[in-house]
């Protein structure tokens, strides 16, 4: 019934990320969209170091790539990244949001647009409070909001930030965020 | 806080204002770019809705080429990936300029300017600048006022710098700007050939016998449609054996443009149109 599922991440999500990417089943039923906060300049090696243990192929999309089932779509560095209503990626260097070129709040809240109640979202650890205005536009739109158990996470912020916005639907342990995945059809 | 939300049915009244009053047509822009920006807008102008910004832009013409800069959006930075501006300096400006008369470079949508200061600083560095002419389009008549002025936000200078350095780890780039309080200005004598065009958004007339088109990150706001278009007018203007450099994360296969051009450089996108 859920149609994608998007994660937002920032410092202490690297390991949380990994350890989830490579716990989904090679033929995962949904895209996973994936805006991670990282270097700007530091354009290669992200995308290779989450590939070492995903069970699903991460890219970085290209502008207006259409979105598939079963594959990883991470937020390019010093680009944020969108998904339009026909259910394509779109790149865009506007200025940044909370000081992050990728927005954790842009992707989300434009997925959330375009995926409606079939969306999954999820806020991992972070630093900064990117994440919550998009999580809250998510929740609205139908979507359901897990965010990751902040006594769990290395930097509690970004996970803090997102609860007093929004009342979530899960608070989860990454390993609980795990077994709620393997459960989608 | 709550920010105000555009609705398909008020994006669509909007776009056939634009279109009927100012004979803009943005439907191929994309969906999720178009209605951020005038959410943007809106919020800055205070007009409250879509209907407030409709009222607004009907009868005031300058308000008009605000918002037409406002759809220009800004170059991030100065020398964005100092691998591709590496490339300029080393191969592509000293194979192709060196010993060209008249070497033609088209910027279609210039906005804020850094990609053409970056591309005549190289130029200059390498003592090439006379060789070459460059023309920079813009739908907005504001920015291109801006970009022959030189003006830029100085916040950028710190990036900027950072990015220079890692072309010319020996030089400064404040040597090609001043900075008196806040407003910072690049040398305009960097640009002095440089013919500005002001566009609508697909062009009514475009320079022909261009060499090299640098067009990155521009046309991700377009649909598949305009990004089509696009690439058959530059395909037109480029001449055969030029270059083409999109965006890291655009393609060319995209708007099958890709029998057209081989790509030399898979990292900084750049593409070399074919000689037939």
């Amino acid at each position: 019934m859920y149609k994608a599922v998007v994660i937002g991440g920032s410092a202490g999500s690297f390991q949380v990320i990994t350890k989830i990417l490579s716990s989904l089943p090679k033929n995962f039923p949904l895209p996973v969209l994936l805006c991670l906060h990282r270097l700007k300049h530091v354009r290669s090696g992200f995308v290779e170091a989450l590939s070492i243990k995903s069970t699903i192929p991460i890219l970085e999309p290209y502008d207006k790539e259409t979105i598939k089932p079963g594959k990883g779509y991470l937020a390019p560095s010093n680009y944020h990244m969108y998904v339009e209503l026909n259910k394509r990626i779109a790149l865009s260097t506007e200025e940044p949001v909370n000081h992050s070129r990728p927005s954790i709040d842009l992707t989300f809240e434009t997925a959330a647009q375009a995926y409606r109640d079939k969306l999954v979202g999820i806020i991992l650890s972070g630093a900064n409070r990117d994440g919550a205005y998009g999580l809250k536009k998510l929740k609205q739109s139908g979507g359901l909001a897990i965010v990751q158990d902040p006594n769990e996470c290395q930097v509690k912020t970004m996970t803090e930030a997102s609860l007093k916005q929004t009342t979530v639907d899960h608070i989860f342990t990454t390993e609980q965020i795990i077994s709620f995945l393997l459960k989608l059809k | 806080m709550n920010r105000y939300e555009l609705g398909i049915v008020d994006t669509r009244n909007i776009i056939k204002t634009l279109q009927d009053v100012y004979n803009y047509d943005f439907k191929n822009y994309a969906l999720t770019f178009f209605k951020r920006r005038v959410e943007r807008v809106i919020l800055n102008h205070n007009l409250k809705d879509a209907e407030g910004f409709i009222n607004k832009i009907e009868n005031d013409r300058a308000f008009f080429e605000i918002f037409l800069q406002e759809m220009c959006v800004e170059n991030t930075e100065m020398f964005r990936d100092p691998s591709l501006w590496r490339v300029f300096k080393e191969d592509i400006f000293p194979k192709n300029v060196q010993d060209a008369v008249n070497f033609k470079i088209w910027f279609p949508e210039v906005s804020s300017g850094e990609e053409l200061y970056s591309t005549a600083i190289i130029l200059k560095k390498l003592n090439l600048h006379k060789n070459v002419q460059f023309i920079a389009s813009s739908i907005s008549e504001l920015d291109i006022e801006k970009t022959k002025k030189g003006i830029f936000d100085s916040k950028k200078t710190e990036v900027n710098d950072a990015n220079f350095k890692r072309i010319f780890s020996e030089s400064e780039l404040s040597d090609f700007y001043t900075i008196e309080n806040d407003n910072a200005h690049w040398d305009t004598s960097l640009i002095e050939n440089t013919k500005f065009i002001k566009q609508n958004i697909i062009f009514d007339d475009y320079p022909k016998g261009i060499k090299l088109i640098l067009f990155r990150n521009q046309m991700i706001y377009y649909n598949q449609i305009l990004q089509e278009r696009f690439m058959k007018i530059i395909y037109n203007c480029l001449v055969p054996g030029g270059h083409l450099i999109i965006g890291n994360n655009e393609k060319v296969e995209y708007w099958n443009s890709d029998k057209d051009y081989t790509l030399i450089n898979k990292t900084e996108s750049i593409y070399k149109k074919k000689l037939s």
